[in-house]
Order: structure tokens, then C-alpha cells, then sequence
């Protein structure tokens, strides 16, 4: 897998997306948009109030830029799981005719991701300047925190990818785990919300961390807690570990089951 | 150079994917078996070309998917020396939505190129396949054959040490694969090595410097081009003809004497798949039921779109028979088979006088299929070879010097 292949697949993996239609890109903005609004019209009144006590004003818009925040990563999240869980069977007639790395082929779509994920986050960076938010040297965290969350998203993907070549269930079942995970997870609300005693619970919640760093350390001014993100890159790390093994483990057959 | 030493795969299939796990989480076996590959060696050297015949299932994709890396063995190693590439199925990862132009670099990085080295080859590439102003128009617009000619113009220009070839190049036109055929001697005088997979045998011999068989999995014949296509003719030979080509077989006639016996073999294939130029046996044993002082044999050739080829009968060749009742006959009939490689089938008929209108004792259609494969000697084209000889000679009698004299017997060979 040289680097040129994999900038091809990225690049052509971006142009197929909307290959054809008539509004092209624009679509990939479409989606999350309307979901910015939705959420904003339904929920801003109701968490404006509870946003006051994070202790930072930023008017009307505080919770529009609490939602962005939080939306953009989940999708740039769980859009990398679950294209990288389908990706065997997405690429089985490249896999099927020519010697790729199976382990390494899912990175285009990381890239892929991440490149949709950057051109959004401009948008929103102009929208900041428009309104005359402050930034500070902590949004140098911000490449750091996406490491570990994709670090994670890679590592979980991988080893679905490679169970659904044998359990096509998986398929659907990422599709429900990352609606649950989405709600189980404070992205459109904000945590205060809930009674206290289910709080506890949310530390278990890997993503839970990886959208409070990013909130800290974009939003809120402050430094991220270190001791979350270190335990996060641990697990992330040993997943990725795990996912590799498994992946070189079982290749024989998924080149076989293919 | 590629070293294949002891290759095994042996297919597992499974009831459904998820056994397999189950299988590895209770190692209890939940499969049955497939040997695609049984222990196959081979070394092809730089600048050779190693010819693999077998038929169908006997492992040659399998062995083909294991080289280009697609599938990994379950045991044994091989080595090769550069990179390989080929023709494994058609268009290798193309996209039938991209331009033909748009599939060169895709293609040629999924083949392990790096960017500039496509660039560099794409004006190259967009010439030898010929595609013209079609190199701008969607994949899915071209022929088999178009798409024939990009993946092997991709192919070759890769810079490949190791090419393989298989049946897809017979979907070119005869001048494509002319031009193929060019390119890789070429590719093969500057060292490259290649494996060359067909059916077509005439091909394997004129272009191979060595051939294995596969049967199950084995290699069960290594040698010499001529001996390994006789070896695979004869495999032929022996499987029974299920493939069901609707040949329709009729016997008619009065009955006063019958074919009782027939075999139809190569004099040095041994089966009933031939080259062109061998001689073919035909042995038949002839019953009389009763006194006959006019008994005529004739047989009749015919290709596969059932038109007939040659035939000529006992009469003609002033050969009478007489026969007395319950007398048994055995008659070999020698032919040299000079026929275009192909399927064919004989109809043999026993009758009175020069033909069989006036009393025909058995008419037996279609008795004996034989195959044709692969030309022995020299080269022709068309249905079949006539003999024919060929001189040059100046034409002002001034010039005329003995050297120039040069007359060929193509036929005498």
C-alpha cells in the first residue's frame, strides 16, 4: 500500500460520494446542517439555561457552538466505524484481484473522513470569527484529541470488519450501536440534565470523554482532563493492538470467505 | 524469477461464514474439504516461460490468486523476484464508471505503481492499446476486447519481473494478440519470466519453453512443452464426454451388416484429442449377417456446426468388400488429421455402390467425437491444410542465378 494508491482511494472516495449529482459537495454539508438546526430549534431554549452554569457566555449562539462541537466529531466518529466495518465487503473486488494490505486499505477512509471533517470545521471556524469568539492556544490539543478518538474509531473498526466477513450481523449491529452510542453520549444535551446518579455511568462511555476534551479545550478554555484521554489512548492503543492481530489472525480466511 | 516450492490450499467450505469462528472458539472442525492445491514446486528461471495445463478445477486460479498475492497458502513458500502482474481475469480493479484514461491510474497504482511512474507510462500505455478517442469515454462503453487491451497495456508497462497470462487475452483480435504475443518476447528477452495459462495448446507449445499439469491439485506432469500437451490430451481423453454437445447420433439401415465395434485414436496421443497433423487410427470391427459381395464403407468428417468436412468411402478408394454371412471383419482406416484445431465427429455408413441411396446397410451419425488441438509442424489458417508448395523465381531470365532457386514442400514435412 504506497502512498500514492492511498491518496487515489481517498480522492476517488470523495469524488463517488456525489459522483453525478447535481448539488455534489454541497451534500456533504446538507446532512449535518440540518441536523445543527434541528437540534438547535428543538433543544437551545432548553439548554441555553443549563449552558450558563459551564461558565462561558456566548449568547445566543453558546449552545449552536456546544451542538457543532459535539456533532462534527460523533459524525467524523462513527462514520469511520462503521465505513471501516463495511470496508471488506465495500472493496472485495479490488481485494479479490490485487495484493492490497487488508489492515492497511481502511485508511483511506479515515483520510476520507477527515478531510470532510476539516472542510466542515472551516465553515464553523468562519461562523467563530463572525462572532468574534476568542481563541487560545489550547485549540493546538485539538489534532492531539482527534488522534486518540480515530485511533479508536480504526481500532473498533477493524475488528468488526473483520468479524462480519464471518457474522454479517455486524452490519446492522453497528448501525444500532451508533444510534444508542449517539444518545448515550452528550452531544445535543448537555449532561446536567440528567439525574445525578446516572452520571457515574457516563465515565464508562469512551466518546463521553473524547467530546468533553474537545469542548474543554475548544469552548470552554480550559485544559482537558489529562487522566481520561491517557486511559483512552491506552484502550485505544490496546484495541488497535487486538484489531491487528485478529485482522492477521483470521486473513487467510477472509480472503478465502471474500 | 519466481520459486514455488510445495504450495498447499486446501478449500474449507463451511455451512455458513459464521462456523468458522464457532470452529476456532470449540476446535471442533465444522467444514469439509477442498485440496485446490496439493503440494505444487515449480522454478521458473529469468527469461523462461512455463506453460500450466489442466482442466477445469485443477487448481490453476487458485495457484495463480496465491502468486499474485490475492489468496495466502495454507503451507509452502514461493519467491519472486520484482513485481508481478497479469491479466488475472479481466481489468483488475477497474471501474466501469471512470474514463479509460481515469482506469490507468487507477489500475496502475492498485498494481503497485507510484504516481509518477504512471504518469511517465500513460502516453505509452494509451498507444499500444490502441483505444484511440476511446480513452476518454466511460469503461462500461468498451468492448471485452477494449477492456482487454487497456488491462494488458497497464500490465506490461508496470515494469512487471513476473507477467501472467491467462485466458483472457483470447478476447483480443488475432492482431492484438499478435502485438501481445511481440510484446512478450520481448518481455521475456530482457529476463522477465512468465506464466502462461490456456487451454489453447498450439499457444503453450509454440510459446513455452516448459509445461506442468495440474490434475488435483498435483502437478502431475513437468516437461518439455510437446510432451506435457500430449500428456494433457491424453487427461482429456479419459474424462468422459458429459459436457453433452447436442450431437445428434441416429443409426438407420437394413441391417445386413453392422459396425459392431469402433475406436478412434492419436497415433501418439493415444486418446481422442489429437494434434492437427497426427495420424488417426480408426479401428472397426464389421459384422455380416448375411452373404454380401458389395459392401462399401465410407465415413464423413464433420465440424462442430455439423458441416461436413471431408468423407470419402471404400468405393472410391477401389478397395471392394465382400463378406459372407456371420463373418467378422476388422478394418483400420489411417487418416493424417490435417484439420484446424476444433471439435469434431465421424459418421461411418456401410452400403452398397458409391453411395447409399440405392441400399444402405447402416448409417451410424455422428459415432466418434474427436477433438483437434494445438498444430503440429507447420502453421496454417483456415479449416484445414492443403498440401502446397512454393517457388520464387526471377522473372528477367537475365538474372536468373541458381540462388535464387528456392522451392519449399510444405507438405513433405
Amino acid at each position: 500500500m504506497n502512498a500514492s494508491l492511498l491518496l487515489h482511494l481517498t480522492r476517488q472516495d470523495l469524488v463517488d460520494r456525489y459522483a453525478g449529482s447535481i448539488l455534489g459537495a454541497a451534500w456533504t454539508f446538507i446532512m449535518p446542517l440540518v441536523n445543527i438546526l434541528i437540534f438547535t430549534l428543538i433543544f437551545s431554549r432548553i439548554m441555553g439555561m443549563r449552558l450558563g452554569e459551564l461558565g462561558v457566555e456566548l449568547g445566543q449562539y453558546t449552545y449552536s457552538v456546544y451542538l457543532v462541537i459535539g456533532v462534527l466529531a460523533w459524525n467524523l466518529f462513527a462514520n469511520t466505524l462503521t465505513r471501516v466495518t463495511h470496508v471488506f465487503h465495500d472493496k472485495a473486488p479490488i481485494i479479490g484481484k490485487v495484493n492490497v494490505s487488508l489492515l492497511a486499505l481502511p485508511l483511506y477512509i479515515l483520510l476520507s473522513e477527515l478531510t470532510i471533517y476539516a472542510i466542515a470545521n472551516g465553515f464553523f471556524i468562519v461562523f467563530l470569527l463572525l462572532i468574534d469568539f476568542e481563541f487560545t492556544w489550547l485549540w493546538l490539543l485539538w489534532p492531539l484529541i482527534l488522534a486518540v478518538m480515530l485511533t479508536l474509531a480504526y481500532a473498533i473498526g477493524l475488528i468488526f470488519a473483520t468479524l462480519s466477513v464471518f457474522i454479517r450481523d455486524i452490519k446492522q449491529f453497528v448501525g444500532v450501536l451508533t444510534q444508542l452510542w449517539f444518545w448515550l453520549t452528550p452531544i445535543v444535551y448537555v449532561i446536567t440534565i440528567l439525574p445525578e446518579r446516572w452520571t457515574a455511568l457516563f465515565v464508562l462511555n469512551p466518546f463521553y470523554h473524547v467530546v468533553n476534551a474537545l469542548r474543554d479545550a475548544l469552548m470552554l478554555q480550559r485544559v482537558p482532563a489529562v487522566a481520561p484521554m491517557l486511559a483512552l489512548l491506552l484502550l485505544a492503543l490496546g484495541l488497535l493492538v487486538f484489531g491487528l492481530w485478529l485482522g492477521r489472525r483470521l486473513e487467510r480466511d477472509i480472503r478465502d470467505f471474500l | 524469477m519466481i520459486d514455488v516450492h510445495e504450495l498447499r490450499k486446501h478449500f474449507r467450505f463451511y455451512a455458513k461464514p459464521s462456523d468458522r469462528l464457532r470452529e476456532i472458539v470449540t476446535r471442533r472442525p465444522r467444514h469439509h474439504v477442498h485440496p485446490a492445491l496439493d503440494g505444487v514446486s515449480f522454478q521458473v528461471a529469468s527469461g523462461e516461460t512455463l506453460g500450466i495445463l489442466g482442466r477445469n478445477g485443477a487448481g490453476k486460479s487458485t495457484l495463480l490468486k496465491i502468486l499474485t498475492g490475492v489468496l495466502l497458502p495454507d503451507s509452502g513458500t514461493f519467491e519472486l523476484t520484482g513485481r508481478i502482474t497479469g491479466l488475472l481475469e479481466l481489468g483488475t480493479g477497474f471501474d466501469t464508471n471512470l474514463t479509460g484514461d481515469q482506469n490507468i491510474l487507477a489500475n496502475g497504482l492498485l498494481l503497485g505503481m507510484t504516481r509518477q511512474e504512471v504518469e511517465a507510462r500513460r502516453q505509452a500505455i494509451i498507444e499500444f492499446s490502441e483505444l484511440g478517442s476511446f480513452i476518454h469515454e466511460p469503461l462500461r462503453t468498451y468492448s471485452s476486447g477494449m477492456v482487454m487491451r487497456l488491462a494488458f497495456a497497464i500490465g506490461i508497462h508496470a515494469d512487471p519481473q513476473c507477467f501472467v497470462i491467462d485466458e483472457a487475452l483470447s478476447v483480443g483480435d488475432a492482431h492484438f494478440q499478435q502485438k501481445c504475443m511481440r510484446r512478450i518476447r520481448d518481455f521475456r528477452a530482457q529476463g522477465g519470466s512468465i506464466i502462461f495459462v490456456s487451454h489453447d495448446l498450439n499457444a503453450v507449445k509454440m510459446l513455452c519453453d516448459k509445461v506442468i499439469v495440474l490434475e488435483g491439485g498435483r502437478a502431475v506432469f513437468s516437461g518439455d512443452p510437446e510432451s506435457g500437451a500430449n500428456y494433457y490430451n491424453r487427461l482429456l481423453a479419459e474424462e468422459t464426454d458429459l459436457d453433452g454437445q447436442a450431437v445428434q447420433q441416429a443409426h438407420y439401415g437394413s441391417g445386413e451388416v453392422e459396425i459392431e465395434a469402433h475406436d478412434l485414436r492419436g497415433a501418439q496421443s493415444e486418446g481422442s484429442t489429437l494434434s492437427s497433423g497426427e495420424r488417426a487410427h480408426i479401428d472397426l470391427t464389421l459384422h455380416a449377417h448375411e452373404d454380401l459381395d458389395d459392401v462399401t464403407l465410407g465415413l464423413m468428417i464433420r465440424d462442430r456446426f455439423g458441416q461436413d468436412i471431408f468423407g470419402t468411402n471404400t468405393w472410391y478408394l477401389g478397395q471392394p468388400l465382400a463378406m459372407r454371412a456371420g463373418e467378422r471383419r476388422r478394418c483400420r482406416l489411417e487418416v493424417d488429421v490435417w484439420l484446424a484445431p476444433g471439435k469434431y465427429t465421424l459418421t461411418l455408413a456401410l452400403h452398397a455402390g458409391s453411395d447409399h441411396t440405392t441400399r444402405c446397410y447402416q448409417w451410424c451419425d455422428n459415432l466418434i467425437r474427436f477433438d483437434v488441438a494445438g498444430i503440429r509442424g507447420t502453421q496454417f489458417g483456415g479449416l484445414c491444410r492443403l498440401p502446397l508448395s512454393c517457388t520464387f523465381e526471377p522473372l528477367d531470365p537475365a538474372e536468373a542465378a541458381p540462388r535464387d532457386q528456392e522451392g519449399a514442400d510444405a507438405a513433405s514435412q
